[in-house]
């Protein structure tokens, strides 16, 4: 199991050295940290997934001595391991350039491509090899386009659910959104097991 | 154990194509040669041996194991070879054993390399740079370095040159001589078989035609040739297929004793070569 | 051992094998109990499938020719040359029986069947 998440690292070898130049650039641009960490977090799992939506890559990974639920454990677990990587070393390099960032910062960001990654790892199993790659990436800008006016929208009209949300106290609206990320995390794991289990190479 | 692997009825349909009630045994300690045409059902069979496609009835069991129960066990036991490249092309052979090697508990590191330098395998090139013989041997490499029982070919000999498929050929008979391993292996070129396959599995529009020892089919088969009125409704039936010409008849029987009863000396007989079963089968089956 | 083997002969593999192993013991070249190559070694060494050799092996056992022990191999069994040679001598009288009999039948003087005899058998 740890070497199929390892395996990652090794394929992308050469593409880590676009990853750090590419936090940076975020950095310097100065973008919300939040969204830094987000950005950084999906570099290193996606990119597998642009070599796995190849049909040999799977023919390989299913002849080799693995179940097909360890293969798509080694990719929810491994998108969390690879998280917790890129938000070190994105910290690290916001210390660098003397940026400021909170908790919260990390927090939402996490947060945020955990639940990306929980919406589209399903998608790869569904949509046809070669479309996947697009599919992610109209999914991506259409979240981060949707994501801004539908907050909006529901502040200036659900004033009675802002209000329910304000009066909760930080620590336990962490533990609810906590609860409901891991909640759907936990289904699109279940629901991409089901999926792969049927799936035919 | 004598059958290394065991399909009992298996069928698997697909839009336009299916597997129909397949019966297949792999003896242990041969080679099993898997012809047909393209398009016959040897990938969709092959995959169904590697779980990679689940049959929708029938059995599947190699090493007497199921994969339901089993899989881990059995793959560890296989080592496989497919006709395209399947390890990442972008990485060399170095980094693919680091990521194939931790799957296997027997991975064996000497021999990986004692096969490296057989085969004068680069290791710090990109794969997508190997010609298609380096290709196959690497992949061969990577199959042969577990210690597996059973090593599945799928199409290994498809677009290489005659010479290294005369190397593959002696390769494969070395491995063959602690008689424990068990080979199996399609291809269309049959007379990759000729030399090396001790059983032939025919298969035609996912049915097997039949599946026995490479002597039953030199004995059964042979190519008949003789004068157009030696045929008529009856006598036509000791034959799978008939091909007429103004010169004369030319046939494959697969009853050979059947035709010496009936045609005596008045027909030529010769050995049916592989390829004359493949492709006299393909014209039609006259009686079943 | 040597043996030859040819493709585009009638005579099956397995049988080339088996009539050649055949006269090396007869012909005092494989002693008894001179250890023969094993089936998937001989496989190997001729570029022919194992169970071809097998084949071979088995006649060659069940015509008593060699025997074999299960892990190590098989062997040259005694031979009774004595009565081997007598057996073959008997088939030859009979071929030469046949040989006599067409010879009459198109009047061929015995002196001319002699000579012909002498180029033949030294050729």
């Amino acid at each position: 199991m740890f070497n199929l998440i390892r395996r990652d690292i090794i394929i992308q070898k050469n593409q880590l050295f676009i990853f750090i130049p590419f936090i940076l650039f975020f950095i310097i641009m100065g973008a919300q940290p939040a969204f830094t960490f987000l950005v950084a977090s999906i570099f290193i799992p996606f990119n597998a997934f642009g070599y796995d939506e190849k049909a040999e890559t799977n023919i390989l990974l299913n002849s080799l001595p693995y179940k097909r639920t360890e293969i798509i454990a080694s990719r929810y677990l491994g998108a969390i391991v690879y998280m917790l990587l890129s938000i070190g070393l994105t910290s690290v390099a916001l210390f660098a350039f003397n940026k400021t960032f909170t908790m919260t910062d990390v927090v939402i960001g996490s947060g945020l491509f955990l639940l990306f990654v929980a919406l589209t790892f399903p998608l790869f199993h569904i949509f046809k090899p070669g479309y996947i790659t697009t599919v992610v990436l109209i999914s991506f800008i259409l979240l981060s386009w949707i994501a801004g006016p539908v907050v909006s929208f529901i502040s200036n009209h659900l004033t009675g659910i802002t209000e329910f949300f304000a009066s909760l106290s930080t620590p336990s609206l962490y533990m609810g959104a906590t609860l409901i990320v891991i909640i759907i995390y936990a289904l699109s794991w279940g629901i991409s097991t089901v999926i792969y289990e049927r799936k035919v190479f | 154990m004598e059958n290394v692997v065991e399909l009992i009825n298996v069928s698997k349909k697909f839009k336009g194509f299916s597997i129909k009630n397949i019966d297949l045994h792999v003896k242990q300690g041969f080679v099993t040669g898997f012809i047909g045409a393209n398009g016959a059902g040897k990938s969709t069979t092959i995959k169904m041996m590697m779980n990679l496609l689940r049959p929708d009835a029938g059995e599947v069991k190699l090493f007497g194991l199921d994969y339901q129960t089993n899989e881990k066990d059995i793959k560890e036991r296989i080592g496989f070879v497919y006709d395209s490249n399947v390890f990442f092309e972008g990485l060399n052979l170095k980094d693919i054993k680091r990521i194939v090697a931790p799957a296997y508990r027997r991975w064996d590191d000497t021999l990986f390399h004692q096969y490296v330098e057989k085969f004068e395998l680069p290791l710090n090139k990109s794969i997508k740079t190997f010609s298609k013989g380096m290709q196959m041997k690497a992949s061969l490499a990577i199959a042969l370095s577990h210690h597996a029982e059973l090593i599945i070919m799928d199409e290994p000999t498809a677009g290489l040159d005659p010479i290294f498929r005369r190397e593959l050929l002696g390769l494969l008979q070395e491995l063959m001589l602690d008689g424990t391993r068990t080979i199996f292996f399609s291809t269309h070129i049959t007379t990759d078989l000729d030399r090396i396959a001790d059983y032939i599995a025919f298969i035609q529009r996912g049915e097997l035609v039949f599946s026995k020892s490479i002597h039953d089919v030199t004995e059964d088969y042979a190519l008949v040739k003789g004068r157009i009125d030696l045929l008529d409704r009856d006598t036509e039936k000791a034959f799978v297929h008939v091909h007429r010409a103004p010169t004369g008849f030319e046939a494959l029987t697969d009853n050979t004793t059947e035709v010496k009863e009936i045609f005596g000396d008045t027909v030529v007989m010769e050995r049916a070569s592989l390829e004359d079963i493949m492709y006299y089968f393909k014209g039609g089956i006259h009686h079943v | 051992m040597q043996i030859i083997i040819s493709n585009s002969s009638k005579e099956p593999i397995y049988e080339q094998i088996t009539n050649q192993i055949k006269s090396s013991i007869l012909s005092g070249e494989l002693q008894e109990g001179t250890s023969l190559p094993s089936m998937r070694q001989l496989a190997k060494d001729l570029q022919i499938s194992v169970i071809t050799t097998k084949r071979a092996y088995e006649e060659l056992e069940k015509a008593g020719f060699i025997y074999s022990i299960v892990g190590k191999g098989s062997f040259v069994a005694e031979q009774n040359l004595e009565i081997i040679r007598e057996k073959k001598q008997r088939v030859i009288e009979e071929q030469l029986n046949a040989v006599i009999i067409n010879s009459r039948e198109i009047g061929l003087p015995l002196d001319e069947l002699q000579q012909l005899l002498e180029i033949l058998y030294k050729e």
